[in-house]
């Protein structure tokens, strides 16, 4: 192999400065709601024989998780402002297009292994489909979270908004379980897409990673998704 | 009784002086959960409103509403029944029995059409045409439904005429259910809990029976005065839980010390009650001030939320979620890594096989 090959690529800007910023956000505050999430099903034993000032505030805890959720709702604004005004930021999967189905195919077959390559894509409709799914799962966890945050007052606004999630749900303790084990699905989401974002940089070199910083790919060959970009 | 008597008419009756009758309506509104500008508005209505008339009955239960019931020490059960109210018929509380006493129900059912008060215990059997329980020859189903017809407002006293009640865990064998589903659309009054606390039970009949009008209530049909809160915004061991203090098990040093029994799967964050505020027995004590963790009694489906001991539920040898999490995180860690192994592979040979096409 050379280490200096001479392979003409073609730029596409994609991602938004919103979608980016969104992303980064989004991820950091993840992981902290997951720390503290646990901390708060789970708290630290008290580890002092004075623990009125301990570490171990569940207080302190909790307050961290709420701001840090408030933090990821705001954020999410960032993310529909640049769906609106970026063609590159729309990663919803394309059910309705016939190829759709075709492609899916194509992508799993490579990912089983079974096929060297896939066709080349600026999003590919796997990809874009674990994200729709992360979005469920997100979406079940900011509505079972303000649904138990605001319970302390349930006349107010915010009680009345999100009420109805523990109606549905059968019992608020249900709202605590649906919560704390859709967390764990967006663990498993996240160990999958740091795997498969790494390995699409390794295997095919379009700058996958990078473009979470800079908003582009490079590819040699015409992306089957370009024509969503015009 | 044809011309029924208001309760100041009854405090007259009984001797009672004007003071001690206005010291029972300071009694009544605080006990009403309302606040004391609204003592003028309960003064009026103890004046000139006639006893409300109430039909109590039973089905799917256990009657530990009523044991609950006639510990109510403000008022006295024995007032409420005996003064404030006149109790028609009530299965267990009544000294008649047999078919005069059924009788005496379509009588009364007749007589006060549209007037009176419904309070209903125990849940609704329904499976088999409602064979499950049986009350004076008819299923319990066609109590309520020939009960709950002429009924100015209908109380579900516990959790069984509210959500179903502990019959109603899995499997529910006797499809047991809460009546709002059988009760034609009246209005229903959730006052839900195993038991609830007495003087919430006598608190709403009060409000029923003064204003004539049901309490506020919240989007599950709760009084809001007494389910308004979470046992746990309102606990007074609510301080240990902020700092982090818990019991780790029922017999450690922050047990006995009375930290927060958060640890050992107390459900006060998830339960409306008033144990925190109007507690028990007079203000004695409640579940969580004893020592034990609070198992949310007055929630719907709180029987298959087992274990109550813990946060989250265990599955056999699986362990809890957090387990299973691990364990699934290790497992798709492992997976990707023998996936990237394979990737290598595969691009490697592919490397190889097209450099071998550009030599051809």
């Amino acid at each position: 192999m050379k280490s200096v090959k001479d392979v003409e690529r073609k730029e596409y800007y994609l991602f938004s400065p919103f979608l980016r910023i969104f992303h980064w956000i989004m991820a950091s505050q993840i992981v902290i709601l997951f720390v503290t999430g646990l901390l708060i099903t789970k708290p630290m034993n008290v580890a002092t024989t004075e623990p009125t000032f301990s570490i171990t505030s569940m207080d302190l805890v909790r307050d961290i998780h709420f701001t840090a959720a408030f933090i990821f709702c705001v954020a999410f604004i960032l993310r529909i402002y640049g769906f609106i005004i970026n063609k590159g930021d729309r990663l919803f999967p394309r059910f309705w297009e016939g190829h759709f189905y075709s492609e899916t195919v194509d992508v799993a077959l490579h990912y089983m292994l079974l096929k060297p390559h896939h066709a080349p894509f600026l999003r590919n409709p796997l990809a874009r489909m674990s994200y729709a799914g992360l979005y469920v799962l997100v979406a079940i966890e900011i509505l079972t979270g303000f649904a138990m945050y605001f319970m302390t007052s349930p006349s107010t606004t915010g009680g009345i908004l999100f009420g109805w999630v523990n109606t549905i749900l059968g019992s608020e303790m249900m709202t605590h379980y649906v919560h704390h084990y859709v967390a764990w699905f967006i663990i498993l989401f996240a160990i999958g897409h740091l795997y498969m974002v790494i390995r699409a940089e390794f295997m095919e070199g379009e700058s996958e990673v990078s473009s979470m910083f800079s908003g582009k790919k490079v590819l040699a060959h015409t992306p089957k998704d370009a024509n969503e970009l015009e | 009784m044809d011309k029924r008597e208001s309760l100041w008419e009854a405090y007259l009756k009984r001797g009672f002086s004007r003071r001690s009758f206005l010291k029972g309506c300071v009694a009544l509104t605080s006990l009403m959960g309302l606040s004391t500008d609204m003592l003028s508005k309960v003064v009026e209505a103890a004046e000139t409103k006639p006893l409300p008339v109430v039909v109590w009955i039973h089905g799917h239960e256990c009657t530990g509403c009523d044991e609950s019931f006639i510990r109510s020490a403000s008022p006295l059960a024995s007032d409420i029944v005996l003064t404030n109210i006149a109790l028609e018929y009530d299965h267990l509380l009544s000294a008649a029995c047999g078919a005069p006493f059924e009788a005496h129900l379509d009588e009364v059912i007749n007589k006060h059409n549209g007037q009176y008060i419904l309070a209903v215990e125990g849940a609704v059997a329904t499976k088999d045409s409602g064979v499950y329980c049986m009350s004076g020859g008819h299923t319990f189903t066609h109590l309520l439904s020939k009960a709950a017809k002429g009924a100015a407002a209908i109380i579900a006293y516990g959790s069984c005429a509210a959500y179903g009640g502990i019959q109603a865990a899995s499997p529910n064998p006797t499809g047991s259910a809460g009546i709002s589903n059988f009760v034609g659309g009246k209005p229903v009054v959730n006052v839900p809990g195993c038991p609830p606390i007495p003087e919430v039970m006598t608190g709403v009949v009060m409000h029923v029976a003064l204003f004539g009008t049901v309490p506020p209530l919240d989007g599950d049909g709760r009084p809001k005065q007494f389910y308004g809160n979470r046992i746990h915004d309102t606990c007074y061991r609510r301080p240990f839980f902020d700092a982090g203090m818990f019991a780790e098990t029922y017999d450690d040093a922050g047990s006995k010390a009375g930290w927060c029994l958060y640890k050992l799967g107390c459900r006060g964050p998830e339960t409306y009650n008033s144990c925190g505020n109007l507690r028990w027995w007079q203000g004695m004590s409640y579940p969580i001030q004893s020592g034990a963790a609070c198992i949310g009694c007055s929630n719907k489906n709180f029987w298959d939320e087992a274990p109550f001991s813990d946060r989250l539920p265990k599955y056999g040898k699986l362990g809890d979620a957090d387990k299973i999490g691990v364990g699934l995180g290790v497992l798709t860690a492992a997976g990707v890594g023998a996936h990237a192994v394979a990737s290598i592979i595969q691009r490697n040979r592919r490397d190889n096989l097209m450099e071998e096409e550009h030599k051809d």
